[in-house]
């Protein structure tokens, strides 16, 4: 579209990002009139630029930008360079997730509560409730599109031979599994077709049967005419004035021309290692230790998901790539129930890898090689499993911090990622390896293989929310405690994360964002 | 030196000791004979016909699957040999990497690594050096031209881009019937 608007109008809100977080809340803001630019440092992507390729679409479309990752986990010696599995583009990560769109559980809000204090953890209650967020979570559902839920009525996709397999082992086992509740249409809707199963969720849907901000809400936004997305804009700076209200953001544009965009408000939505990257490499004489960074917690407490993969290896065929990429998912150890040996809850994800990826995952790193691999990858076409997702408990000292002398290819300092597991990660991910080992041998796997964690699509917690400035970033609004007209937008803000995907309930909180900021901006408060 | 001796040895030699280690010295041969790629002609190129015998063994060691034929792993090792004529640094990185690679099976078994019959004997030596810049772009290699390269695909079980053939929606994603 061709709106434009002036690096001196300061009447506008910046986002800075595009994803599930930024793209939702620009087109939130955009159909109710409050105008935006939305800077994106990656570039736009077409369809046609869309393909069924693992390692093609890995290259084109990754965050590949230079990153550290440090600690005793495996993948720092794994991916030292790799911490995290995002996309760098018009779209951000919605263009890679899968789709699997689930609400938290009502537990989940209030895991200090819940459980009190657990040593060496950081864990806190968030300032938001399940019943406030229940009415976005219904929107969320309804704008992205997820089959088995009351908001669309869409059904589910129908039981594929992946699905099948695990859901037998399940019953075997007496485990809870059902199929997945996706943001892929089942039905052509909102003008989109219905999913054709061609198994490569993750790579972008070539058709765009799966919702991503690429071609729903920023083409949405920008048909209004009040919103402007700059590609290949990578922001470097929030500027502030002496009263501490943030002014706009210095931005490299893609011939490397350092602009200043004037703003009212800025929102940060950049994922969970650029955003607190952005908030440090922000720091000024007024804010020595980075924006909104008063209580010492931005970039603190990252959070991942506790994962692991499993797989199994049966007799017979299974063509678990002939399904969407996760058809289904086992509930049973969701819920926190301490007397497992750890707090908090997982699910098993069923999720399929392609070969190539299999190849490169199965058993990662410099160690992934011999007769054994090679015996599992002969079986591809015989495997089934999942991918664990858990709940990770925060830590203060899994953090983003900047690197004290390595500057990237923007002059920014390069970002060190430090994550490793509490005890309570490692119980938890060694309780779902046997139950999933017991669920798949149930049906009949001769061999069960046992992948450790990968660069991590899901980050979270590095700008949370708190009721109290003391304890976080950002106030049950997503807005900065110490600097009213700066807002987080993304899974960053997470106070917990949840055993759930983390998407959907970026999303709602969007959502509910955008309303709050467009009742701030009314009253003149922000 | 040792090595440079080997390369000076006859072609005969040298094919007949690639061919009596190679899992698969019947397919080996007949690719020779119809003039498909093999060992010799990628070795030809830079290396050296031992580094090249060795390199063969060492990738079906690393990926093994013995009912490969040798020319899909000639496949990622000759475009590696070819670029190797013009990177020099590339050239050394593979002529120090098998040097080194036999100077450990003298060590431990007063063999080259061809000449040690045992595949857990060379794996022993092989996970020895894994950390290593010249394994890890051997393995790495390998890795996507074996795994990432459709024409295997079907061999493996795996059906590659869908899109185009619509998807699976139609075409038994839902089919099973072992359970």
């Amino acid at each position: 579209m061709t709106t434009k608007f002036d690096l001196n109008d300061d009447s506008l809100v910046v986002i800075v990002g595009s994803g599930a977080g930024g793209g939702t809340l620009a087109n939130e803001l955009a159909q109710k009139g409050i105008k935006s630019v939305v800077l994106e440092a990656g570039k736009r992507f077409k369809m046609e630029d869309i393909e069924n390729d693992e390692w093609k679409m890995f290259g084109k479309i990754s965050w590949l930008d230079k990153r550290y990752v440090e600690g005793p986990a495996r993948l720092a010696k794994d991916f030292p360079n790799l911490p995290a599995w995002i996309v760098k583009g018009v779209g951000g990560a919605t263009m890679h997730w899968a789709g699997v769109a689930m609400r938290f559980q009502e537990h989940e809000f209030r895991m200090r509560s819940e459980n009190g204090v657990i040593p060496g953890a950081n864990v806190l209650d968030w300032p938001v409730t399940l019943k406030e967020l229940e009415p976005y979570y219904y929107k969320a559902e309804q704008k992205m599109g997820v089959c088995g839920t009351e908001a669309t009525g869409m059904p589910f996709h129908g039981q594929s031979s992946h699905y099948k397999v695990v859901a037998e082992g399940a019953r075997r086992i007496g485990a809870k599994c059902e199929q997945a509740t996706l943001a892929i249409n089942t039905e052509v809707r909102d003008g989109r077709p219905s999913c054709q199963v061609n198994g490569f969720c993750m790579q972008g849907c070539r058709i765009g049967a799966k919702w991503s901000t690429m071609y729903t809400e920023i083409p949405k936004a920008e048909a209004t005419g009040n919103v402007e997305v700059r590609p290949q804009s990578m922001a470097l700076r929030i500027e502030h004035d002496k009263n501490g209200k943030v002014t706009g953001v210095l931005y490299a544009d893609k011939d490397g021309n350092h602009l200043f965009q004037k703003a009212r408000l800025v929102a940060v939505a950049a994922n969970s290692i650029e955003s607190p990257r952005l908030l440090l490499n922000s720091a000024s004489s007024m804010f020595p230790d980075g924006l909104a960074n008063g209580s010492g917690q931005v970039g603190q407490n990252y959070m991942t998901h506790t994962t692991a993969g499993v797989y199994g290896e049966f007799e017979k065929p299974v063509h678990m790539y002939k399904s969407t990429v996760v058809p289904g998912i086992v509930h049973e150890w969701k819920d926190n129930d301490p007397s497992r040996g750890h707090y908090a809850g997982y699910e098993l994800e069923i999720l399929h890898l392609g070969l190539p990826f299999m190849s490169a995952f199965l058993n990662p790193g410099r160690s992934g090689w011999g007769r054994e691999l090679a015996d599992s990858l002969e079986n591809y076409d015989k495997m089934a499993g999942f991918w664990v997702c858990g709940e990770d408990m925060p830590v203060e000292s899994n953090n983003i911090t900047l690197h004290p002398t390595e500057k990237d290819q923007y002059g920014l300092p390069v970002p060190v990622v430090y994550k490793t597991d509490h005890i309570n990660d490692t119980r938890m991910r060694n309780h779902a390896y046997d139950k999933a080992t017991e669920l798949l041998e149930a049906v009949g796997a001769r061999k069960v293989n046992y992948l450790p964690p990968y660069p991590a699509s899901h980050n979270m917690g590095t700008n949370r929310m708190s009721a109290h400035a003391r304890d976080g970033v950002v106030n049950k609004w997503g807005q900065s405690h110490e600097i009213k007209n700066l807002f987080v937008s993304d899974g960053s803000q997470f106070t917990t994360s949840g055993t759930e995907n983390p998407t959907l309930t970026i999303v709602a909180l969007a959502i509910r964002q955008a309303d709050y900021i467009a009742d701030q901006m009314k009253r003149n408060a922000i | 030196m040792k090595n440079r001796k080997r390369d000076d040895q006859s072609p005969d030699l040298t094919r007949r000791r690639f061919l009596t280690h190679s899992g698969t010295a019947v397919v080996g041969l007949g690719m020779l004979s119809s003039g498909l790629l093999s060992a010799r002609t990628w070795a030809a190129a830079a290396v050296g016909e031992h580094a090249s015998a060795t390199l063969m063994r060492m990738a079906r060691d690393i990926y093994p699957h013995d009912t490969l034929d040798d020319k899909y792993y000639a496949a990622v090792l000759t475009p590696l040999a070819e670029k190797a004529n013009s990177d020099a640094e590339l050239k050394k990185l593979l002529s120090d990497g098998v040097r080194e690679l036999d100077s450990r099976c003298d060590k431990l078994f007063a063999r080259t690594y061809l000449e040690l019959e045992s595949e857990p004997d060379r794996v022993l030596v092989l996970r020895a050096m894994e950390d290593g810049a010249f394994f890890q772009r051997i393995k790495g290699d390998l890795m996507m031209g074996i795994y990432n390269n459709p024409e295997l695909w079907p061999r493996f079980g795996y059906g590659g881009s869908a899109w185009e053939k619509g998807g699976y929606i139609n075409r038994g994603y839902d089919k099973i019937d072992w359970l």
